[in-house]
């Protein structure tokens, strides 16, 4: 491969990625703005009842947190956190994820929200608000966590790594913010097969 | 992802399978199936 070729490649990767970003911030928006939208993965309630989220912490969530989820399992279920403990809810959305660990964590504990979307963030910390927790949600990319070094007990995900084209380089990252001993618990998708490049390509079908 | 993991410096990976998990349109969890797209949850550990 020349050095031409390679380049061109690189600024195709970029511009995928950009577009790629654009419609991600856009198809999550909508989820946030029209919960009753017809998307093509379950959200909401109804994602959150399917993967064995507590109905009794559904009830006590924020409305707005609750309709917007849009995960693809349940993090918590192996997560063990305790009282005291420092969270980061990476790709943390409207908040769900966050103020759930939030109320684990209790008032002695923290909870880092990371989301690329300027306007999900301010969402997130306002149920936070709310719901009477406290989550810092802070605008950033999975690719380089605006988290510092070994300060972190338990890291969760739920459904945004797969979006990312460097997923080496967010597992490098999630490495380097947890504390000696710290633990991840994340859920999302994965494919058993190399997908197809129209597939790869079509930031549509990335997005949901 | 398994694998990127254990390159990252993770131990005790695991991973299972998340149960319940479906695309809403018939259409496109066919075409996910055909392409084995599952969801998994994922834990590990930063050693000591």
């Amino acid at each position: 491969m020349t050095e031409s070729t390679v380049r061109s490649v690189a600024d195709e990767q970029e511009a995928l990625e950009a577009t790629l970003k654009d419609e991600i911030l856009r198809m999550y928006e909508e989820v946030a703005e029209q919960p009753d939208g017809d998307f093509h993965f379950y959200h909401g309630r109804a994602a959150a009842e399917l993967f064995g989220y507590s109905t009794a912490l559904l009830d006590k969530a924020p409305e707005s947190a609750v309709a917007s989820f849009a995960g693809v399992g349940n993090p918590h279920e192996r997560s063990y956190l305790k009282s005291g403990m420092t969270v980061l809810d990476l790709g943390s959305g409207a908040g769900l994820d966050g103020i759930i660990s939030a109320w684990s964590v209790g008032p002695t504990g923290s909870v880092i929200g990371v989301d690329m979307n300027p306007a999900m963030c301010r969402r997130a910390n306002a149920n936070a608000e709310s719901s009477g927790t406290q989550l810092e949600c802070r605008e950033g990319r999975m690719e380089d966590i605006p988290v510092a070094d070994d300060t972190v007990d338990v890291a969760i995900s739920n459904g945004v790594i797969n979006l990312s084209f460097q997923k080496r380089q967010v597992f490098r990252e999630l490495f380097r913010v947890l504390k000696p001993g710290g633990r991840i618990s994340i859920t999302d998708i994965v494919s058993a097969k190399q997908l197809k490049q129209s597939i790869v390509n079509d930031p549509k079908l990335w997005a949901s | 992802m398994f694998e990127l993991l254990e390159e990252a410096g993770f131990a005790r990976v695991k991973s299972a399978i998340v149960p319940g998990f479906r695309f809403r349109h018939q259409s496109t969890q066919n075409s996910a199936e055909a392409y084995g797209v599952k969801a998994v949850l994922f834990t590990a550990e930063k050693p000591e």
